[in-house]
């Protein structure tokens, strides 16, 4: 122990025999880990923001359905299925929001056109809640909770059927009972997603007027719901199967995977950057100490003492350097919690569409426990890794002639 | 205990006509308690013996035995382990290592060999005593004098009690007072402790006070002196 205690206390005052080199290196190896944490962080967080808002908008983490929803007869009576009770869905430990809502392909006329979309009946109240589609409304106002016979249009979609706020649009389409299902209603607001197919294929209007046309009784409805299931197990509820958003889009649970994955790799990309600086600082550190280690030698050290101070010397700066690395990477963490990070500065401005769906998230940093050890580990097999060559050769001309 | 060398010979062969005896057909014994230095010009094959000696370098023919023990041929292991053992070492440079201070300097080898906290503390006291630095053990290699430094670097060589202390121009890098300071230390060392010294040298102040002198010339030994 008292000779480990000497080992230690020799390779920690090497370490800092030449202070400013040490300290560039330690910089280097603080500001990497700080980084990558930072990053890591925000790749979680922003995965995280962006499913949020893409499954609101969507269809929820899980979606529940009735056990045969997607057998043949069901789909083709897309809103005379069964769905949860208000009852069960006032249930706070199972869903935090939920909304109602019907949808009906159908055909809308302006004035020099006429197009197929899709006509979905907002319950505007809840819907405001759980969604922020009011936000998408760039031009004119979002439906009044109390209105009737209202429309918002996509902005591309307004243009091309040539109508303008105010106007008036025809709508037809096929109603539950098989009737032709008509009506006129006023354009209130244009939706702008940033381009895109939904620009030009997406209706919106009140829930009781799309029941009303379609002639729908009040029951026949959606629910949308919004609950955060990530850290809990699937909900069993009798008489309905649930799905998860990952078997419901593949595509989009692969980009998500995507995304973590090759955060990783840039973060090894850089810690390999990092290393080899360090490879080549260390190689000259040891390589300035060789007559010292040959001296050692000389007076009795085995290689294996050498060895054991120069591992316990880079194992001490990479101690340092991962305390500080991961002070560093949770105060950024903790900074860009507090100041989230407005995803549109990466892009003029402009939302990000995902799966046709248009998101304009703002990143809320938080910190993933899991990585203020992981990386670390990652860091000292760097460090390991970047030591071998230097020590190897230093070890090898450390027995010498006086 | 006795060190001796045996028709030993080191050639240094840079190609198969190209060869170059560091050391030729030398016989030497160094008995317990000598007092000897190896003297000759540059490139003669003074530190050549030293390093023979010390089990740096392997002699190509011939045998060495310390205490009737063959170690000619010792794995590089074990003649480090011999060396930590059996020698001390003192260099023109004094070879100080910077970051431990005088007294960790010269507790650096006892650590090695693994004593005892309180034994290291001793030796350590007891060698810096011997050297007239007792009150210095807490300054750092560059906060002494070159003379100072010298003195630590051979209280690290007798802290281990060794059975032979090789001393490469002990007193090449040292002006002319100190250096005879050194010179005395040596040999007072020499006389209460009976440490057996073997100096390479140039320095005719050492030569004259050595008991043995060893003239080495195109690495033979071509004269030996003994003052006694």
């Amino acid at each position: 122990m008292n000779q480990f205690a000497f080992l230690v206390k020799f390779s920690y005052r090497n370490l800092w025999r030449n202070p400013k080199r040490t300290f560039i290196m330690l910089a280097s190896l603080v500001i990497g880990t700080g980084f990558i944490l930072w990053d890591l962080n925000f790749s979680e967080s922003g995965s995280k923001e962006m499913m949020k808002r893409f499954l609101v908008q969507y269809q929820g983490n899980y979606q529940i359905t009735n056990i045969d929803y997607y057998d043949v007869k069901n789909r083709k009576s897309v809103n005379n299925y069964k769905t949860l009770s208000d009852d069960k869905i006032s249930d706070k430990s199972l869903f935090e929001l939920t909304t109602k809502r019907v949808t009906a392909p159908v055909f809308i006329s302006g004035a020099s056109k006429t197009l197929g979309v899709l006509l979905s009946g907002l319950d505007i109240k809840r819907e405001l809640e759980l969604s922020k589609l009011n936000e998408m409304v760039k031009v004119g106002n979002f439906l009044s909770a109390d209105g009737n016979k209202e429309i918002i249009l996509g902005k591309k979609l307004a243009e091309r059927i040539n109508v303008k706020i105010g106007e008036e649009v025809g709508v037809i389409g096929q109603a539950l009972d098989g009737s032709v299902a008509n009506d006129l209603f006023k354009v209130v607001g244009l939706l702008d997603f940033g381009g895109g197919d939904l620009e030009e294929s997406l209706a919106f209007t009140q829930l009781s007027t799309a029941q009303e046309l379609m002639v729908m009784p009040p029951e026949n409805y959606h629910q949308r719901v919004s609950f955060d299931m990530s850290e809990k197990p699937l909900p069993e509820l009798d008489g309905v199967a649930v799905t998860s958003w990952e078997t419901l889009l593949p595509e989009m649970s692969v980009s998500v995977r995507f995304i973590d994955k090759f955060t990783w790799l840039i973060c090894i990309i850089i810690m390999v950057v990092v290393s080899l600086g360090l490879s080549n600082t260390l190689m000259i550190t040891f390589l300035e100490r060789e007559q010292e280690f040959q001296s050692l030698n000389i007076i009795g050290a085995r290689a294996s003492w050498i060895t054991k101070s120069l591992l316990i010397e880079v194992f001490l700066l990479g101690t340092l350097a991962i305390i500080f690395g991961d002070m560093l990477g949770w105060f950024l963490t903790y900074l860009c919690h507090i100041y989230p990070i407005n995803i549109a500065i990466f892009t003029n401005g402009k939302p990000i569409i995902m799966g046709g769906m248009v998101l304009m998230p703002t990143v809320r940093l938080y910190s993933v426990a899991r990585y203020y050890w992981e990386v670390p580990l990652m860091i000292y097999l760097f460090i390991a890794l970047t030591m071998i060559w230097p020590m190897i050769r230093v070890v090898r001309r450390s027995s010498h002639a006086i | 205990m006795q060190f001796e060398m045996m028709n030993v010979s080191k050639v240094y062969q840079a190609s198969e006509e190209n060869k170059v005896y560091g050391a030729k057909d030398i016989n030497l014994k160094i008995e317990s308690g000598d007092f000897s230095a190896l003297v000759g010009p540059s490139g003669s094959g003074k530190t050549t013996l030293l390093n023979l000696i010390a089990g740096l370098i392997l002699p190509t023919s011939g045998k060495l035995s310390h205490g009737g023990k063959d170690i000619t041929f010792c794995s590089l292991e074990e003649r480090t382990q011999h060396r930590l053992d059996y020698m001390g070492f003192i260099f023109q440079d004094y070879q100080l290592l910077p970051v431990l201070t005088a007294a960790e300097n010269i507790e650096f080898p006892l650590q090695l060999k693994n004593l005892e906290q309180k034994e290291i503390k001793e030796r350590v006291e007891w060698a810096l005593k011997q050297v007239g630095l007792e009150s210095m053990g807490h300054r750092f290699p560059r906060q002494l004098s070159g003379g100072q430094q010298q003195r630590v670097s051979i209280a690290r060589a007798i802290a281990t009690k060794p059975q032979l202390i090789l001393a490469d121009e002990p007193t090449a890098n040292l002006d002319s007072k100190t250096a005879q300071d050194i010179i005395d230390l040596f040999k007072k060392l020499n006389q209460d402790f009976k440490l057996t010294f073997v100096f390479s040298t140039h320095d005719q102040r050492l030569i004259d006070q050595v008991r043995n002198v060893y003239y080495i010339k195109d690495a033979q030994i071509e004269k030996r002196i003994n003052h006694a």
